[in-house]
């Protein structure tokens, strides 16, 4: 499988740390914790995740895949990623 | 059919990890040392310094001949502008030159090297046997120089040895265009 | 002699010698291992999977399911090789497989008695059987009498390499189709891989005789190679499997570089392990031909026919003498024709077709023709005759050593369903067509159901120029290609039955006719439960011949039609692949990379061992010279460091700078202490936590100016604090302006500890005030060593007085040599990681053992350090209920109640007089060794209610290593708990 690292281009994925889901934010209130570090959605479909390029850039992007076909539609650096 | 791959070991370099602080611009940054700072992963030189983009935002800082304090230099020509950090012995950096090291490289690395999509000023941080290095291209025949963390020299040396053997063989082998 | 007077591809000035189960035979260059056997007269080449039947050469090519042979000796001897494949050279030696004791006579073939045990789903049956009946009897026995070839267990010698191949397209398959595609994409500028199995290009144009614009198939063959090889943006693969398709457009393939050689030559890998990145691809795989399913089908001289035509015209190697073609197909008529041609006797050709005969007219010799009519039962072995049934139903004998079937052509199209996509049935070509194929690959030619060779031309050039168009590459005149084409009608014979002898559909696993009733009988409906309860299409040809076959019987047999009943996904590798491919350079010593610090290669020169510490190599003590044991070592290394002095080699710690004006802040969000206000020049020790409240790393921070910090990190979290560190900073909080960056392999760094460190270092670095006022505990400062940038830091692990020096990690040896020689002025040792770890647990540091990913950070006592005062990650999980219980187990000490006792880590803790059962357990050993300082041994462990616990006994149970011990709970620091010495 490839990445699209926004930055080195399309790379192996074995250069990559998959984390997961993108969405989640670090909540400011504590009863949201929990969710925050145990809950995830499991979509079908288009998924926005996030990759940590260890052997490349060392940049942690969004990419987003489609979870039935691993189809890639693009990625962008997370810092710069819609918040 | 056997092709030429030498490899020699470089010395006397520096190098330095350049990071922009949030909002400066590489135009600024090159400013400071004379150079134009690449935006992307490719490199650009002037007057023994070359600026090799690696990262958003970061640069490795190569130089052919430095003093010890070269990272202090490069601090306070930066300041404000980006972090430096002195790399000029984290790693061993290899020239491999010929039309074999191309080849060699291509068989580490999962990188298009094929002279109609790899730009001669490209830079490359990627993996080769499982050890994270970086490269870049110093002239056409090819040359390549090459950054391999220091402690993973010997692994490093390991893979490319048995590579470089392969390649110099004298016997036609398919696949070595 | 069966070798045809003139023609083939095959060099006849190239004479050579093999041997087939010892015995010497010739054959010539361009020959395979089968087309030699065929030519020597050998029909007889191996005995099958169950019933050990005496088998043949089914095919000529990759597909082949019977003659699998050891081929090569000793430790390069590769079972189940296909002779269909193995390309003769010099010296080749092969032997037959799963008989005993020849070929020619097995007694297992006993097995075809005892055929019941072996039916539909006998794995299963057998299991059904009492257990000690499996275990005792029947494994053995199935184990012994069924089986392909064994491996030789020595370690493989030769090398495997690596290639990655990035092109527009990716053409997979020399054919016809393949090389009209080829052709047209380079010339029209694309980048181009063909890739094709065999060792020249040219598929079935090879075996046959058709002309293309004119001339002889193989000479426009050769033309179109050449044009390609002249072109340099195409690259030719030959001997190269493509196996897999993978998602990104990634294709794994295997190159045989050295498998057509006696033996690689020096240097020279054995294999390739290719990754190709295709922006297009064509799948030019070309179509098997399909065995027809009668009795005795798998009888030595019962051939495919195009392997008949392929051994006649491109080996000049005649399978028989006098032959019979059974045919559902007008390739069958093809191959009367060539082997007419040859001057090999036709006795006759049976077309189960009703009109089928009409087709003789195309022969050059009259001969004897049957429409409407089978082969019920083949007879001999090798083959002598052939029972038919002609179309009024009478049974006639015909005598023949060599059936040629043909069942008509099914599409390679295995690479298709790579990625999960079910393939569909075609009413019009009688077969499995790709139905959504993986991206940006097309089929092309006899794999798209085009089997013509005029149209499989023209559909290689559209599919080419259709992949051209989406790339943006013009193509001004597409190629048209002239064929003598021949029709390639077939009406399906699935079946011929009222055989009274075995019918074959999958000749490697030995599954019958009945075999897949049987299974449908039982409910095994499913095509994919048919599979796995028949074996059918699992052996290591995983079916090319036998798969549709089987799916048309099982359709018949539950009612449905083959479109209904649908068809298997085929998953990689579409050929055997060697694991030593896969594994390429990492194997042995190169199976992973290692790490070596800069003084590795001086400390093993100074009497060092060394210990793996994740990919590292760390010394882990310096014997001497008459030293018993390794503890008597690291004792004295111990001893000599807390009574004089120790260096160690404490490189390996993860080194992180952090810079920016953001950067104290960033810090106090990664730590749970508070970082920012840490004066500069003073270190401050530090705990990071997972988000989830549990404790990730500890170490050092050290303010080196106002925004600018120096982290060290623990050998095995080097990386992952990193990555927890860039994932702050860009992800979590992107508005800060903080940078960050490894420095590990930057800096060579040494601690120098025990009462006379400070005159030790003094004298490294003269003009430095060392005194206590000047540099207290926790003080650091960047220094010039020499002439070069030196970093010295005043921090200790082994609860000494202790300073770690740092410089450019080029000069770690020449640091690590003026370290050593100023240090045996003062008696100081060296010592390694096991003496480091005796002083850590002699001061209660928490190492390895403790920072488990299950601790907290009041589980080791440091639940303190967390502050109120500021957000951090982990901070409010870390006030989960659960990780704040009273009862967690949390650090203790234990020392043994009679100190000759050894306690171990791992071991667990159990009250005074508990059963040792799960229930009763309290905690565990988490790390222990022996302290020379006290005398006696010592541990460290996370133990329930701990912190109110010491002086208490509790016993220390150790199922594994010994008898259980008495043990007192204690303080963890079991070595100046005052830490006068630290500040000394």
């Amino acid at each position: 499988m490839r990445i699209p690292c926004p930055f080195c281009g399309d790379r192996d994925a074995r250069e990559f740390v998959y984390r997961g889901d993108a969405a989640p934010r670090r909540p400011t209130a504590d009863d949201e914790f929990h969710d925050y570090v145990y809950l995830r959605a499991n979509p079908a479909g288009a998924m926005r995740e996030l990759w940590y390029h260890a052997q490349g850039c060392r940049s942690w992007i969004v990419v987003t895949r489609d979870t039935r076909t691993h189809e890639i539609f693009g990625a962008e650096l997370a810092k710069d990623a819609a918040r | 059919m056997a092709e030429a791959l030498t490899i020699r070991t470089r010395s006397g370099f520096g190098l330095a990890t350049i990071t922009a602080r949030k909002g400066v611009a590489a135009g600024a940054i090159g400013q400071a040392l004379g150079l134009v700072a690449p935006a992307g992963p490719v490199w650009t030189a002037a007057e023994g310094v070359m600026l090799l983009g690696t990262g958003p935002g970061v640069w490795l800082a190569h130089a052919e001949t430095v003093s010890p304090f070269w990272g202090d230099g490069l601090r306070q020509r930066l300041a404000g502008l980006a972090a430096v950090s002195d790399q000029s012995g984290a790693c061993v950096v290899l020239r491999l030159s010929g039309a074999g090291a191309r080849i060699a490289l291509r068989r580490g690395a999962s990188i298009d090297l094929d002279p109609a999509a790899f730009r001669p000023d490209a830079v490359v941080v990627t993996a080769i046997a499982h050890i994270g290095v970086t490269f870049w291209q110093v002239d056409a025949v090819p040359t390549y120089d090459i950054a391999v963390p220091r402690s993973f020299i010997g692994s490093f040396h390991h893979w490319l040895d048995v590579t470089a053997a392969a390649i110099r063989l004298p016997v036609p082998a398919s696949g070595e265009a | 002699m069966s070798r045809l007077a003139e023609g083939g591809l095959i060099d006849r000035t190239k004479p050579l010698r093999f041997s087939f189960d010892g015995r010497h035979y010739t054959g010539f260059a361009g020959d395979t291992l089968a087309s030699a056997l065929i030519a020597n007269g050998i029909r007889l080449v191996g005995r099958s999977f169950k019933y050990h039947r005496p088998r043949g050469i089914l095919s000529a090519g990759s597909e082949e399911p019977n003659a699998l042979v050891t081929l090569r000796k000793g430790d390069r001897a590769e079972p189940d090789s296909r002779a269909t494949t193995i390309e003769l050279f010099d010296g080749l030696a092969a032997t037959s497989q799963n008989r005993w004791p020849s070929l020619d006579f097995d007694m297992m073939a006993v097995n075809q008695i005892a055929a019941p045990l072996f039916v539909a789903g006998f794995y299963y049956k057998t299991f059904m059987w009492p257990a000690k009946f499996w275990e005792k009897l029947y494994e053995p026995l199935i184990r012994r009498a069924a089986g392909l070839g064994a491996l030789s267990t020595l370690p493989d010698p030769d090398s495997y390499d690596r290639e990655h191949g990035f092109c527009d397209l990716l053409v997979i398959g020399g054919g016809p189709a393949g090389l009209a595609a080829a052709l047209t994409a380079g010339r029209a500028g694309a980048r181009v891989i063909l890739v094709d199995e065999d060792r020249i290009f040219g598929g079935r144009l090879l075996g046959e005789r058709y002309e293309v614009d004119g001339v002889a198939g193989v000479d426009w063959t050769n033309a179109a190679v050449a044009e390609l090889a002249s072109l340099a943006n195409v690259r030719l693969l030959l001997r190269t499997t493509v196996f897999g398709i993978y998602d990104g457009r990634e294709y794994g393939a295997i190159e045989r570089v050295a498998d057509h050689l006696p033996q690689p030559a020096p240097g020279q890998p054995r294999q390739r392990f290719w990754k190709i990145i295709a922006r297009r691809a064509i799948l030019a795989s070309g179509a098997i031909e399909r065995p027809l399913v009668f009795g005795g089908n798998d009888r030595p001289g019962v051939m495919l026919a195009s392997a008949v035509s392929t051994y006649v015209n491109r080996y000049a190697a005649a399978p028989g003498r006098r032959a019979v073609v059974f045919t559902a197909s007008d390739s069958g008529w093809t191959t009367a024709a060539d082997l007419m041609t040859a001057d090999i006797q036709v006795a006759a050709v049976i077309d189960s077709r009703p009109d089928g005969g009409v087709s003789a007219s195309r022969l050059p010799h009259d001969v004897e023709t049957f429409s409407g009519a089978v082969v019920v039962d083949a007879h001999g072995a090798p083959l002598r005759g052939v029972d038919i049934r002609a179309a009024d139903g009478r049974i006639r004998r015909i005598e023949a050593d060599l059936l040629a079937m043909a069942g008509g052509w099914t599409p390679a199209i295995g690479l298709g369903a790579n990625l999960g996509s079910r393939p569909v049935w075609s009413e019009s070509i009688q077969g499995f067509l790709i139905d959504v194929a993986p991206p940006g690959l097309q089929p092309a030619g006899a794999a798209a159901g085009t089997f013509s060779l005029g149209a499989a031309l023209a559909d290689g050039v559209a599919k080419a120029v259709s992949a051209l168009a989406d790339l943006g590459f013009a193509v001004s005149a597409p190629g048209r290609y002239e064929a003598s084409d021949e029709p390639s009608g077939v009406t399906p014979l699935w079946h011929v039955g009222g055989s009274r002898t075995k019918a074959f559909v999958d000749f490697q696993h030995d599954v019958t006719d009945t075999d897949i009733a049987l299974a449908a009988r039982e409910g095994f409906v499913s095509i994919e439960h048919l599979k796995r309860y028949t074996t059918l299409g699992m052996a290591t040809d995983q079916g090319k011949t036998s798969q549709l076959n089987g799916h048309a019987l099982l359709a018949a047999a539950t009612g449905k039609s083959i479109a209904e009943a649908g068809t298997v996904l085929s998953r990689p590798p579409y050929g055997p692949v060697a694991i030593g491919a896969f594994a390429g350079h990492h194997r042995g010593a190169g199976f992973r990379p290692e790490r070596r610090t800069p003084a590795h290669d001086w400390a093993a020169s100074q009497g060092a061992s060394f210990i793996e510490a994740g990919l590292w190599k760390r010394a882990r003590w310096f014997a001497r010279p008459g030293e018993r044991d390794w503890q008597e070592t690291v004792n004295r290394e111990v001893t000599t460091t807390r009574g004089t002095a120790g260096i160690c080699d404490v490189s390996t710690l993860g080194k992180i700078e952090i810079e920016g004006p953001d950067a104290a802040l960033l810090l106090d969000r990664l730590y749970i202490n508070t970082i920012s206000t840490l004066p500069v020049g003073r270190v401050r020790y530090g705990v990071m936590l997972r988000e989830d409240g549990l404790v990730m790393d500890d170490g050092t921070v050290t303010r080196l100016a106002e925004d600018r910090f120096f982290l060290t990190t623990t050998t095995a979290n080097a990386a992952t604090v990193m990555q927890h560190i860039d994932h702050a900073r860009q992800v979590i909080w992107p508005e800060l302006d903080v940078q960050a960056v490894s420095v590990s392999e930057q800096w060579a760094s040494f601690s120098v500890a025990g009462p006379e460190a400070r005159r030790l270092a003094q004298r490294l670095l003269p003009d430095f005030d060392l005194a206590n006022s000047a540099f207290p505990f926790m003080a650091a400062v960047e220094t010039v060593w020499q002439t070069l940038p030196a970093r010295l830091f005043r921090v200790s692990y082994s609860g000494e007085l202790a300073y770690e020096i740092a410089v450019r990690a080029d000069h770690g040896e020449v640091l690590a040599r003026a370290l050593h020689t100023v240090g045996q002025e003062f008696g100081a040792t060296l010592y390694g990681i096991e003496a480091l770890g005796v002083m850590r647990i002699e001061k209660g540091h928490p190492g390895g053992g403790e920072l488990n990913g299950q601790t907290t950070a009041a589980d080791l006592g440091m639940g303190r350090m967390m502050s109120r005062k500021k957000d951090f990650i982990g901070q409010v999980m870390a006030a989960r209920p659960g990780l704040t219980a009273p009862d967690r187990p949390c650090l203790v000490g234990l020392r043994p109640v009679d100190p000759r006792q050894r306690l171990c880590a791992g071991a667990h803790l159990l009250p005074g007089g508990a059963a040792a059962v799960a229930a009763n357990d309290q905690g565990h050993v988490t790390s222990a060794a022996f302290s020379p300082t006290l005398g006696h041994s010592i541990a460290l462990a996370l133990l329930a209610h701990g912190a109110e616990r010491h002086g208490e006994r509790i016993v220390v149970h150790d199922p594994v290593r010994g008898p259980d011990i008495e043990a007192e709970i204690c303080s963890p620091v079991f070595v100046d708990p005052e830490g006068i010495r630290v500040h000394g």
